[in-house]
């Protein structure tokens, strides 16, 4: 029983060790001590969705989770899917529908767009909401975004066929 | 954040003990989302958390031989009963709940023993679970008492739980030709936190109510049985006189309080329409099933 431990876990497919405070959050650590900045934390209180990683596939808001719990587990950011230089399906579906202006939550609206075709391959426009009803776009870029999960949903059921 | 110390007990008793001996604002947490949101506004500094996720006896649930009821562990996971074909099947109710309960991820590690002993009276399943029926399995290191999941709270954070004292798990009787209704009023977005909260059962024969079961939230410091209403409404033909004169009985029983997502008058208007539609729409789901 401490204020501080190591914790040893998974991160985007590479084993990794991290010495971290009882009080730090899983996206304090990925800034702070991984250099991984595509989860940020925005509104700090789990509504905006800009600080999403997945936690043994499960998709958790980076800033209301602590560091702590993830000692063996397996932790993934949005640095992971582009593999070889090869945008995932979702990326690139985002980049040909312009389904942003900023950016900032670009990452965050990714990885929930994963767990959303994950589930649901080709989803209906309730289940596109249910999914990213907790992912705010400042930009507003909703209509864009819609066309994005179209479009990564014919991209990825392309890519299983072939 | 302040700093703080974390324990992680695999045994209840384990658990129990620590929080009911140690010294200082101890505290167990579950999914952690409301006390992280707590820890963060610095509204409250724990010196230690005792973190109940690696207790195998808080997990699961299960429907019994007799499918007279179901039994929730308290580290059931919001998304694990959300996705659940057996809570679709008997408790319909709380699959319909979890469509507008907060976001997926909240959903994926929000607990539901963590979510009752909050206390917070707006959030969406207690007035659920209260109006189902359940109770719920308090074990600490003075024994094990059941109480009604209506009777678990006193106010606003405030519950009959001890220093000490854990919720294990919660039973919900499943109930045969009842139907529920989990009305949640917002006043910005729909996922946002209600401005009114109403779970309503009802058993009908016919157009008549032959039974009913009312528990108001958010409006008020607690979920609260609305039982004048219950008695204005049992074995009463639907109609819009009756609903009206269920209303006024409801809003002659509670105090209803304002706050930024409407005033109390305001607030009071919406229990008065919603209380209508909501018997309405399950009267009218039963006569179609």
């Amino acid at each position: 029983m401490s204020t501080s431990r190591t914790i040893q876990f998974t991160l985007n497919g590479r084993p990794a060790t991290a010495d971290i405070a009882a009080n730090e959050t899983i996206v304090d650590m990925l800034t702070n001590r991984f250099e991984l900045r595509g989860a940020r934390e925005s509104c700090g209180q789990g509504l905006c969705g800009c600080c999403t990683v997945t936690v043994d596939g499960m998709a958790v808001s980076g800033c209301l989770s602590l560091a702590w719990f993830l000692d063996g587990k397996s932790v993934e950011t949005v640095e992971a899917l582009s593999k070889g230089g090869v945008l995932d399906p979702v990326q690139e579906a985002f980049i040909e529908a312009g389904a942003f202006q900023c950016g900032f939550c670009t990452p965050g609206f990714i990885m929930m767009v994963r767990q959303l075709l994950d589930a649901h391959p080709d989803p209906d426009e309730d289940e596109v909401r249910h999914y990213l009803t907790g992912n705010l776009c400042r930009c507003s870029a909703y209509p864009e975004i819609m066309d994005a999960v179209k479009l990564a949903a014919a991209k990825r059921k392309r890519a299983s066929a072939a | 954040m302040a700093a703080l110390e974390i324990a992680e007990p695999e045994k209840l008793d384990d658990a129990y003990t620590m929080l009911g001996t140690e010294e200082g604002s101890i505290r167990p947490m579950g999914g952690g989302t409301a006390l992280m949101l707590m820890m963060k506004a610095q509204l409250f500094k724990p010196s230690k958390l005792v973190s109940l996720r690696k207790i195998e006896a808080l997990t699961g649930f299960s429907l019994s031989v007799d499918a007279s009821h179901i039994r929730i562990g308290a580290m059931t996971t919001f998304s694990e009963l959300e996705q659940s074909p057996m809570i679709a099947q008997h408790l319909p109710v709380v699959t319909q709940t979890m469509k507008t309960l907060a976001n997926v991820r909240v959903r994926n590690v929000a607990t539901v023993g963590g979510n009752l002993a909050h206390g917070d009276p707006h959030l969406d399943l207690p007035p659920v679970w209260s109006a189902l029926g359940a109770s719920v399995r308090i074990v600490g290191v003075d024994g094990e008492r059941v109480v009604p999941a209506e009777e678990l709270f006193l106010g606003y954070y405030e519950t009959v739980l001890a220093q000490g004292e854990l919720i294990a798990d919660i039973s919900v009787p499943v109930r045969p030709g009842w139907r529920f209704f989990y009305a949640k009023v917002t006043t910005r977005a729909e996922h946002d936190w209600p401005a009114l909260g109403l779970c309503v059962g009802v058993r009908a024969e016919g157009e008549v109510i032959a039974d009913v079961s009312l528990v108001l939230s958010a409006a008020v410091d607690k979920p609260t049985r609305l039982k004048s209403a219950e008695a204005a409404l049992r074995g009463v033909a639907l109609s819009d006189a009756a609903l009206a004169m269920a209303a006024d009985a409801a809003l002659a029983e509670v105090h209803i309080e304002g706050d930024g997502r409407g005033s109390a008058a305001y607030k009071q208007q919406l229990l008065r329409v919603h209380l209508g539609r909501a018997i309405k729409h399950v009267m009218q789901g039963s006569a179609s099933a």
